[in-house]
């Protein structure tokens, strides 16, 4: 197993019961997995306890593995090599297109580093914009920087939190089909959270429904009829 | 185990420097409160019987009729200017306030220089019209006379603050209250200050804890205070004790007062509900209307701001040749030399303390956020023999830590600027910490969470990704306190080092020694740095509410 997560518990702080309760789950590597909940269900304090931003009462997370976190161990985010969309993208705003993918890259020359860069924004499709920044995008165009940002230092995993959710209608479909190319290209194991079931059915291998804190069922995702058209 | 991992996550080198300065600014405080229940000596019963009820008269009769004052004024201006259209209204907006850049103990020696015997007031009608007055009518060295000088120089704070509440609040409101059928006077009385009650409490007790720091004006016009008394025992009378009960008897009344906010504040915290706000459209008045507006806010800032501040042009052109020598550019240089040494720390200090409180939640980081900003309630005298009482302590065991080397030594700190310096940190440090935790607000975590997934730890974060994102506020915070120590007295005054001075300590001296136009020139300058920042403080907020 890839990714191998273990009875996670998260309990928010004056609350009297958990917000996630006995969370397990197991990926294989390049796997993509969509989280699907209602709001409050809990399904992006997952995403936030894998990535190190909060910490778990209890469970184990291993990674490739590496263990993140246990009863004795607490990694964190930084040195987790976890790569991950923000909802809202978090682009900063101080900084263009091009220091945006920079940001993450480390251990390299520059010249690995620009050539990085240069990948990454050919990957997205924004090789015009890399000294833009991101007021003067789209959000598409926004949501493709944050994208191209996480992917660049190479994540073991990587992470999406509602990814669609600041798009128009028209624009989620296009966006949602070059993600899914995108990933498989670059064989990311990556973990999605949506409350859209169409995106789920779409994007994902498998799908975990999820209610309250606790996993409801988990399904695999059958290959759309529509493509053995094509 | 499951401790051990808590503690791990819990304490880091924020949590420590944190600490550190939270100790740092309480230990004043505390020992205040030491010395406040110790052993009490005899002058402090003689003070207790004879003075502490004149002090409390004084200090009460001031609070209400300033506090009662401001409110009106503030709040009236605040409604005229936001709802109505008249001559000049652009102008008194941001102009109404000015004042705050006047220095109260400035505005109460201009005063007194106009009106008295050799003033202008009384020397035109002395030589124009040949009339002799009644010189008790014409002395402002009475208790009528400091009410007026304080409700005159700080009563922006109420106007700005309830100012700014207004013009949040969405204009349906208002047009509700006039649609069933209240006229203008009754929308005011019964919709908005209602309303506005939490922000018109919350900025008349700025101006109350504003009028119990003060010192210069009480001094000049010999109103005995809290704070006089706290002078007089400490340095006319040596004796320590009784200072220290007079200052624990303060903080007594100042926390009194910040009860009484409280209370009077209640629950109620109004903030209109929706995110669609439609802005109040000024109604435009005609005629004697339009007239009277005016003619009400020009009588105001005329008397708060014009009529002193050309008086103040009028001595500094009398007396400028004699005295902008090398020592006024010495007090220039020591001014701004300690006021932005102090706001460099207190920037340094409050983004630590800041960032802290943000990125840990619980009861210890939001407990250390509260400290940080008690501490511009406590006095300047009082943090000052508090840190004075502290530095001798320090001195006292690096004395005989230096007779251990047998180093032979003359440096002391308590004489030293740094003590100055200290105690400055410690008073404004909340001025600073407001205005960056209000810019950290505005930003939210995401982009420190999304700087660490990336693989930057906490340290490399905030120097990459929160300090240039806040840098605005950084700035802001910067220019608060500067203007705050520029114009800052009682603490200066107790703790200023053997030969230095700064613009405000001179300028104070010079109108004690009865050279009161020499005093100008300091006074302007203190007075036009402060204005300008005031200015691109105004433009630069009224371009972020636009936005």
């Amino acid at each position: 197993m890839f990714v191998q997560i273990e009875d996670l518990v998260y309990q928010y702080r004056n609350a009297s019961e958990p917000a996630i309760k006995n969370f397990s789950l197991q990926l294989n590597e390049g796997e993509i997995i969509a989280i699907l909940g209602e709001s409050g269900s809990g399904k992006s304090t997952i995403l936030r306890l894998l990535a190190g931003l909060e910490t778990p009462k209890s469970g184990m997370i291993i990674i490739n593995g590496q263990k993140m976190v246990d009863d004795h161990t607490f990694i964190p985010p930084e040195k987790r090599g976890i790569g991950m969309v923000f909802q809202d993208y978090a682009l900063f705003p101080h900084m263009t297109v091009e220091n945006n993918i920079k940001f993450g890259l480390r251990h390299m020359t520059s010249k690995q580093k620009q050539k990085r860069i240069e990948e990454m924004l050919e990957l997205v499709n924004l090789l015009d914009y890399k000294k833009r920044y991101p007021y003067e995008l789209s959000g598409g165009q926004q949501q493709r920087v944050a994208l191209a940002r996480a992917l660049a230092p190479a994540p073991s995993l990587l992470l999406f939190d509602e990814p669609f959710s600041n798009l128009d209608a028209s624009l989620q479909m296009k966006i949602r089909d070059e993600l899914k190319q995108i990933l498989k290209q670059t064989k990311s194991t990556s973990i999605f959270v949506t409350h859209d079931q169409v995106d789920a059915a779409a994007l994902a291998d498998r799908t975990v429904l999820i209610e309250k804190g606790v996993v409801k069922n988990i399904s695999k995702v059958e290959p759309p009829k529509s493509y053995s058209l094509i | 185990m499951k401790l051990v991992q808590q503690v791990k996550t819990q304490i880091n080198m924020w949590a420590i420097l944190s600490f550190v300065f939270i100790v740092i600014i309480l230990l004043p405080n505390i020992l205040i409160a030491i010395h406040f229940f110790g052993e009490p000596n005899e002058n402090w019963f003689h003070i207790k019987e004879y003075l502490l009820f004149d002090i409390f008269y004084n200090t009460s009769i001031l609070l209400v009729s300033t506090g009662v004052a401001t409110i009106i004024i503030g709040t009236s201006l605040a409604w005229m200017i936001t709802v109505y259209k008249f001559p000049l209204r652009n102008f008194f907006r941001w102009g109404m306030i000015l004042p705050l850049a006047i220095p109260p103990f400035i505005g109460a020696y201009t005063y007194q220089g106009m009106v008295n015997y050799t003033g202008f007031i009384q020397s035109t009608l002395r030589n124009s019209f040949d009339l002799q007055v009644n010189q008790k009518y014409f002395s402002m060295m009475s208790m009528e006379g400091t009410i007026f000088i304080f409700t005159m120089f700080l009563f922006p704070y109420v106007y700005v603050i309830t100012k700014s509440f207004i013009e949040n609040q969405s204009s349906s409101i208002i047009e509700n209250a006039r649609l069933l059928g209240a006229n203008s006077f009754e929308t005011f009385v019964r919709v908005v200050l209602p309303i506005s009650k939490t922000a018109i409490v919350g900025s008349a007790t700025i101006v109350m804890l504003e009028v119990i720091n003060d010192y210069g004006v009480v001094k000049y016009y010999g109103i005995q205070t809290f704070i006089t008394s706290i002078f007089q025992t400490w340095f006319a009378m040596g004796d320590r004790e009784s200072a220290f009960k007079l200052a624990g008897t303060l903080m007594v009344v100042v926390i009194f007062i910040l009860v009484i906010e409280r209370v009077i504040r209640g629950r109620k915290q109004f903030s209109y509900s929706t995110t669609k706000i439609r802005p109040i459209q000024p109604k435009q008045l005609k005629g004697v209307k339009a007239w009277i507006a005016f003619s009400y806010c020009f009588t105001i800032f005329s008397l708060a701001f014009l009529i002193p501040f050309v008086q103040l042009i009028f001595w500094m052109l009398m007396t400028y040749e004699r005295i902008l020598t090398a020592e006024f550019y010495t007090l220039v240089k020591n001014s701004f030399f300690a006021a932005s040494v102090a706001a460099l720390i207190i920037v340094i200090v409050g983004l630590i303390i800041a960032n802290y409180s943000r990125i840990h939640q619980g009861l210890l980081p939001k407990f250390f956020a509260r400290v940080t900003v008690l501490g511009y309630s406590v006095p300047g005298a009082v943090i000052a023999i508090g840190v004075i009482t502290i530095f001798l302590m320090i001195d006292r065991n690096l004395g005989s830590l230096f007779k251990l080397f047998s180093i032979d030594t003359t440096f002391v700190l308590r004489t030293s600027i740094v003590m100055l310096i200290s105690a400055y940190v410690i008073r404004f440090l909340a001025v600073g910490y407001n205005s960056i935790e209000a810019g950290f607000e505005k930003v939210g975590t995401t982009f420190t969470e999304a700087s660490r997934t990336l693989g930057l730890s906490t340290f490399r974060t905030f120097l990459k990704v929160d300090i240039p994102m806040v840098k605005g506020a950084i700035i802001g915070g910067f220019i608060l306190v500067f203007v705050d120590i520029l114009k800052e007295l009682p603490l200066t005054m107790l703790l200023q080092p053997f030969n230095f001075q700064t613009l405000a300590t001179r300028a104070f001296r010079y109108a004690n020694d009865e050279m009161i136009s020499e005093a100008a020139s300091a006074s302007l300058l203190i007075i036009l740095i402060s204005g300008i920042c005031i200015f691109i403080f105004h433009k630069v907020l009224d371009r972020g509410e636009a936005n």
